[in-house]
């Protein structure tokens, strides 16, 4: 496809624009204080260890690419889009697929479980009566 | 030869007694097992006092679950056969001697009470109708010629309760995903008329998007149960 070299034009302008001090802060502290919340949460035990790798690695992710301009502009370009911005929705939107079929997974795990518990239990309490019984 | 009859029951305190009374007249030589699905009635109680044995979840797992705890207490209790029936009354006891004769004399592992064999005039809205069609379409294509694959009136063998034990079974509402899975390890599937009365409770099934969702896990379990290995220890 031919494009039109307006459009490259606005392309590498768009790419060009000085990035915002403040856009870093903003997404620099955000990161920090997802990080922080995930080891708060293990700190009271509301949140298993064995859930923290991810998140820390989202943090540390987004904490790269703001503080990174060329690795930001790399990743932007790579996957053929536009802004800065449009590259960051569109991991976050990707990751947010991920975990969820992830839970989605642990859930139905758990549910059989649960559902083999319960039966076990229904199974043993007879037992228990029968033997009570004799 | 140890003969159990297990009847998931959910909310059934007025119905489960005289079940349970037709069944010890009828099948004297069973014992009757009644899994409670977490009733919020007196089922439990009214169950034991009609003389069953009482299986009780702590709280509602559904009606697939219930007759899989049924299968499992059989199972370790040793039964060689197996009778499953509705708690509401929709199925006549007097009949299970039919079902049960092919699996004693191990003739057949899996023998299904159908409403459409001829006997009893069982009416279903159009819907339903079409959506039995499809299914028995699709078991006719894996060779399986089931009339009634959803009846819950069923005799079966001690090597069935072996495979449903496992977690294959599912924990919703059995349908023609298990007997498809029955069938592919080699089981012997058929099937006796019996009459049935329309349960007089109405069907969870048949209310909204139910039935759409139905259809669509029907027909993604039964692809899952064709494309899964057929080894023993998928199931």
């Amino acid at each position: 496809m031919k494009l039109d070299p307006r459009l490259i034009e606005l392309r590498e302008l768009l790419l060009s624009a000085p990035e915002s001090t403040s856009t870093r802060v903003l997404f620099v502290s955000l990161s920090l204080l997802l990080a922080a919340t995930v080891l708060l949460l293990v700190k009271r035990r509301t949140l298993r260890e064995e859930y923290t790798p991810i998140w820390l690695a989202v943090a540390a992710a987004i904490t790269l690419l703001s503080l990174s301009r060329p690795l930001l502009y790399f990743v932007t370009r790579s996957i053929g889009a536009w802004t800065p911005s449009s590259a960051l929705f569109f991991f976050g939107e990707l990751f947010l697929v991920a975990i969820c079929l992830n839970y989605a997974v642990r859930l139905s795990r758990l549910a059989l479980e649960v559902k083999n518990l319960a039966q076990e239990l229904a199974v043993l309490r007879a037992e228990l009566e029968r033997r009570g019984a004799d | 030869m140890k003969r159990l009859v297990v009847i998931p029951a959910f909310d059934e305190a007025e119905r489960i007694g005289a079940v349970i009374e037709c069944v010890r007249r009828c099948l004297p030589e069973f014992e009757i097992v009644v899994v409670d699905d977490g009733s919020r009635d007196a089922t439990a109680a009214v169950a034991r006092a009609a003389g069953a044995r009482v299986l009780r979840h702590p709280f509602n797992l559904g009606y697939g679950s219930a007759l899989q705890t049924g299968y499992k207490f059989a199972h370790r209790a040793g039964a060689e056969v197996v009778v499953q029936m509705d708690a509401d009354g929709q199925h006549d006891p007097a009949e299970a001697r039919a079902l049960a004769a092919p699996v004693e004399a191990g003739e057949l592992d899996l023998v299904i009470g159908s409403r459409f064999l001829g006997v009893g005039d069982y009416q279903m809205e159009p819907l339903r109708n079409a959506g039995r069609a499809l299914f028995r379409g699709i078991l006719r294509g894996f060779a399986l010629r089931v009339s009634d694959p959803t009846s819950g009136f069923q005799a079966l063998s001690r090597r069935v309760l072996e495979l449903y034990v496992g977690d294959a079974f599912p924990a919703d509402y059995p349908d023609v995903d298990v007997l498809l899975i029955a069938h592919r390890h080699g089981l012997r599937i058929g099937e006796r008329p019996v009459h049935m009365t329309a349960s007089p409770r109405a069907s969870l099934l048949h209310s909204g998007l139910a039935p759409v969702y139905y259809v669509y896990k029907m027909l993604l379990s039964v692809w899952a149960a064709s494309a899964r290995p057929r080894d023993r220890r998928s199931a």
